[in-house]
């Protein structure tokens, strides 16, 4: 599903490498967990591979058949995010003048999936996420924990095949960060979809089914 | 995605409900101004070509003197009616009449009753009886009904018409059924006309249609090379471009105040929509992660700014169509400018005119997003999501760089600023305009980091440190706050240069064309002898008379004629009469010389020491230009002749105006003499203080509408800057939220934001202040020559301009207090847990 190879990155303003021949894989249906010191690269490696950020060398190959994000244009880029890659942020990032069904129905608008479609999908969404009869709530009203599982159900509408995550508990407490975490688990394996999540959670990493640590050496 | 965008907009029109309807209003306005003076000019050159068809009728070709004295020779009547291509030469006589003691003459038209039927349908007679006798052809007068209705007088009354010494008492027998509602019209017999008012051996005027089968480019080529220097021949096209000329600079004039509307709400629109793009920076970056197209980041923000434009253009043309209708009742088709006759035209709103105006308003919306649209293109995805928007301060070797744009503007506004006109309208010198206004807003953020930046490093207390330092440091954020302001005060401070540069010029001027304490004056009618002899008598209490006599000279059929004026000045000293502008040059000592007004060089190049071939008193005549003269009365230009020249070319002296030095010790039996004479004669009379005073009522009158609008786009400035500061508190909410944190109470942070207003607006105000004074200079100097024909020295009124920044910056601090407001109620708690 997503295959790293060679990946080098400086950092634009220490001129220090931040990583250089990189390499990982992850395969359909597995979620791996990257974990690393602050500053390592790990938030520059998941936006190298979102396309959001451009390494210095090597390849990223997303889907199948596989296509090489770092060599597409800006709109290409932008086109592969929206069919095939689904973002989980620690700072929720929800939009906060739609409401609750409008945020979630955004990469359908994106995908280009049919008008038809959009009103179900993101109402089951909505329930599996526990959200039902929230649809119409401004995102004002809701608290963090109900925010991240908005968030979760916009990542998953679209059907991605890549879920990318980033410190998706983080900003929670550790009981809603539990919910949260099994929840998004549990969608992602229902889905079939690939994950990488980056985290500094033990508790998180153990939970998917690989953990990759960055160090200065590289991936181990 | 057009969901998307909608959602987005909507939410856009939601949260920003005060910024969005403020510029949506300012478009509007823009729009209304504009549409309405098309509107208003449309109806009224209608208006002015039905009461010309009236009149006129509708001949392929009309043969007139070149000169207003002057006529067209009957043995030419028989050699154009005997011409095979002519199928009707009509003649008319047309002439201005008094009615008793009716100080305002009228239009009084002799036809030839066999050939005008079929030329000019309008003025045929309608005989209230069908007598035998006592019709056209018997010295039967008819009158317009508006005529009728305003002298309350029906048919069988009977009326003394006067002309200088002529008179006629003649009957009316009816009415001219056909006439517009307006005009005002007597129509005769031709040869009845003749044989009162002459003359005996020419008409004013021959109407000629032309057989069906002629083709009217070679018949006119012909015969306009064979016609004699003092008769022209003219077409259709030439009338109705000469009735667009009239207007057509004071028509410019009106669009530009439209446009400085149009322009400021271009601004809001770009402050509302840069604020828009900062605040939602975030949002934008997520969408972008979420896979929204770059292109799609770009035109969601100008679809944006199309969603202000659309419907404000649109309530902009109904508004316009309103201020039309309100504006033709008020002040007349030509909104008080004098170059109609005072009727009240029919507005009629057409497709294709409101089509255009409805695209000026989504343009001018559209480029005041182009901007902040490309900005929200640029935004790094990943910076943006994680840090929201950041205007980064200019770093010390992108100084040159930030300059590089302004020096080019500079150069390009400089070298657009020596072309001509464009037909008569100042474009270029408008583009100019328009690249001062961009080098203003362009160098708000160089000078804001020039001042502030050097002033943040001084010992302040905290709330003024914050507060320069965030002006100094967020320069970008500070152009768009003051963007509003700069451009509004600019264009206001422009206007109050320009027109208190007319004023002074004219007041002055005034002096110098008002050398006598009294004036009588015939309007287009010559004075009677009578009078004229009786001023001469040793008991006249009058030391001194000038007399003049003012004509008219066609030098092109396309064009408004120009005034000639005989005066009685002393052709070796015309400077005590007439305010030169340069040198006065002596002239040959056979050779009659004329002094041409401004405007007579302008637009026919005429230059001093030139020989012009002038055609008066029916044929050309070698004059030399002995100097141009300053005249603000007659745009279209002028001549003056002395008496003298005139008398020794032949021509017969008929004055109509008056200038009167009354005895010393007998300026009350002078006025007595005067009122006895007006009384008898309908005439005027008028001291030259009375003159002055109207003079400049009329001049303070015609501006007035400006002032409301120099008001208007202040009142958006202001609110420009205040809605922008409201919008940037939301965009700061952190990091004043942290401040709090830190320790500053809310009447810190009021004091610290609302000085942010203070020292924006006072850069917006002092960028606003030079460019109104550039601008000031390019309408004085560049705009008024090319479109009046008028130039004035610059006079830049400072306490006017002081005590308007002040009043500015007073109010821009009163608004202020509203995003101070803003601040002290951010839910700071909240904030401070929340990333977002």
């Amino acid at each position: 599903m997503l295959t790293v190879t060679g990946l080098a990155r400086r950092h634009r303003q220490a001129s220090r490498a931040l990583f250089t021949d990189l390499a990982l894989s992850v395969a359909a249906g597995e979620i791996v967990a990257l974990v690393g010191e602050s500053g390592i690269g790990k938030s520059t490696l998941l936006n190298c591979i979102a396309g959001l950020d451009t390494p210095d060398s090597g390849s990223i190959a997303i889907g199948s058949p596989a296509v090489d994000i770092v060599r597409l244009d800006e709109a290409a880029r932008a086109a592969l995010r929206a069919r095939s890659i689904g973002f989980v942020f620690q700072a929720f990032h929800v939009l906060p003048t739609l409401t609750v069904a409008q945020n979630i129905g955004v990469p359908l608008l994106l995908a280009g999936v049919l008008p038809a479609e959009h009103a179900p999908r993101t109402q089951a969404l909505l329930d599996d996420v526990g959200l039902a009869g929230f649809a119409d709530r401004w995102p004002a009203s809701l608290s963090g924990g109900e925010l991240q599982r908005v968030a979760i159900a916009r990542a998953l509408v679209h059907r991605p095949r890549l879920i990318l995550a980033d410190e998706p508990t983080g900003n929670l407490d550790p009981r809603t960060a539990g919910q949260v975490l099994a929840l998004l688990l549990e969608r992602v394996r229902e889905q079939g979809a690939s994950a990488l999540i980056v985290t500094h959670s033990r508790h998180v990493a153990e939970s998917c089914d690989r953990i990759l640590t960055l160090t200065p050496q590289g991936l181990e | 995605m057009r969901i998307l965008a909608a959602w987005l907009i909507r939410a856009q029109f939601r949260t920003r409900r005060a910024a969005t309807l403020l510029s949506m209003l300012a478009i509007a306005l823009g729009v209304a101004l504009g549409y309405s003076i098309h509107l208003i000019n449309e109806a009224a050159l209608a208006d002015f070509a039905r009461a010309m068809k009236t009149v006129q009728g509708e001949p392929d070709a009309v043969i007139a003197a070149r000169d207003s004295a002057g006529g067209v020779p009957l043995p030419l009547l028989d050699e154009i009616s005997s011409d095979p291509a002519v199928l009707i030469a009509a003649p008319v006589i047309e002439t201005r009449v008094r009615i008793g003691s009716q100080r305002t003459p009228l239009r009084l038209i002799g036809i030839d009753v066999f050939s005008a039927p079929a030329l000019m349908p309008a003025l045929l007679p309608r005989d209230a009886e069908r007598a035998a006798t006592g019709g056209i052809l018997d010295g039967g007068l008819y009158a317009s009904p508006a005529l009728l209705g305003e002298l309350g007088l029906q048919a069988g009354a009977t009326l003394t018409l006067l002309r200088g010494d002529q008179r006629w008492v003649a009957t009316i027998r009816g009415d001219l059924p056909a006439a517009g509602r307006d005009d005002l019209l007597l129509v005769a017999d031709i040869a009845w006309v003749q044989e009162h008012f002459g003359p005996a051996d020419a008409v004013s005027e021959i109407r000629i249609r032309l057989a069906a089968d002629s083709d009217l480019a070679g018949w006119r080529e012909r015969v306009a090379a064979s016609l004699p220097p003092a008769l022209l021949l003219r077409v259709a096209e030439d009338d109705g471009e000469r009735a667009s000329n009239l207007s057509r600079a004071y028509r410019v004039n009106l669009n530009v105040l439209a446009l400085v509307a149009l322009l400021t709400g271009a601004f809001l629109v770009f402050a509302t929509q840069l604020t828009a793009v900062a605040q939602r920076s975030t949002q934008f970056a997520l969408l972008g992660v979420l896979g929204l197209p770059p292109r799609m980041r770009l035109l969601q923000v100008l679809l944006e700014g199309l969603a202000i434009g659309l419907p404000g253009a649109l309530f902009g043309l109904v508004l316009g169509y309103a201020l039309a209708m309100a504006f033709t009742r008020l002040l007349g088709g030509d909104l008080g400018g004098g170059y109609f006759a005072g009727n009240v035209p029919v507005i009629v709103p057409r497709l294709l005119p409101a089509a255009g105006f409805l695209l000026l308003g989504c343009a001018a919306s559209l480029a005041g997003a182009a901007y902040p649209a490309w900005l929200n293109l640029r935004q790094p995805l990943v910076a943006a999501l994680n840090n929201g928007f950041t205007a980064h301060p200019q770093r010390a070797r992108e100084r040159g760089r930030q300059l590089l744009l302004p020096a080019a503007l500079a150069l390009l506004a400089g070298g657009l600023l020596q072309l001509p006109a464009l037909s008569g309208v100042p474009l270029a010198a408008y583009i100019a305009i328009a690249l001062v206004l961009f080098i203003g807003v362009a160098g708000a953020p160089l000078l804001t980091q020039e001042i502030f930046g050097r002033a943040a490093g001084l010992r302040l207390p905290a709330p003024q440190r914050i507060a320069l330092q965030n002006v100094a440091q967020a320069p970008l954020m500070a152009q768009v706050a003051a963007s509003g302001l700069i451009v509004s005060f600019a264009l206001t401070a422009s206007m109050v240069i320009m027109v208190s540069s007319f004023r002074v010029a004219v007041d002055q001027w005034l002096d110098h064309v008002l050398p006598a304490p009294l004036y009588l004056r015939g309007k287009a009618s010559p004075l009677p002898q009578e009078l004229l002899t009786a001023l001469e008598r040793p008991e006249a209490p009058f030391l001194r008379v000038e007399r003049s006599a003012h004509g008219s000279l066609t030098l092109d059929p396309r064009r408004p004629p120009v005034a000639l004026l005989v005066r009685e000045l002393d052709r070796d000293d015309p400077a005590a009469r007439l305010p030169f502008t340069g040198a006065v040059l002596v002239p040959p000592a056979e050779m009659p010389v004329v002094w041409i007004s401004e405007a007579m060089h302008e637009i026919y190049g005429s230059r001093p020491g030139q020989t012009l071939r002038l055609p008066v008193l029916g044929r050309e005549v070698e004059v030399f230009v002995g100097g141009i003269w300053r005249d603000y009365a007659r745009q279209f230009g002028a001549i003056v002749i002395s008496r003298e020249d005139h008398q020794r070319l032949g021509g017969d002296f008929r004055p109509n105006d008056l200038a009167l030095w009354p005895r010393p010790g007998q300026e009350g039996a002078a006025g007595d003499w005067l009122a006895a004479q007006v009384a008898a004669h309908g005439l005027e009379v008028a001291s030259s203080g009375a003159i002055r005073r109207l003079s400049l009522s009329i001049f303070d009158k015609s501006f007035a509408v400006t002032y409301a609008l120099e008001a208007a786009a202040m009142v958006i400035g202001v609110f420009g800057l205040a809605v922008t500061l409201t919008a940037s508190v939301w965009l700061r909410a952190r990091e004043l939220a942290t401040l709090a944190a830190l320790g500053f109470d809310q009447r810190m942070l009021r004091h610290s934001l609302m000085l942010e207003g203070a020292l924006i607006a006072g850069i917006g105000l002092l960028l606003g202040l030079a460019c109104g004074i550039a601008i000031g200079a390019v309408l004085t100097h560049v705009v008024n020559p090319q479109a009046f024909h008028w130039r004035m020295p610059l006079d830049v009124p400072w306490l006017a301009l002081l005590a308007g920044a002040a009043a500015t910056l007073a109010a821009a601090i009163l608004a202020s207090r509203q995003a101070a407001r803003q601040a002290t109620r951010l839910p700071l708690a909240q904030v401070l847990a929340s990333s977002q």
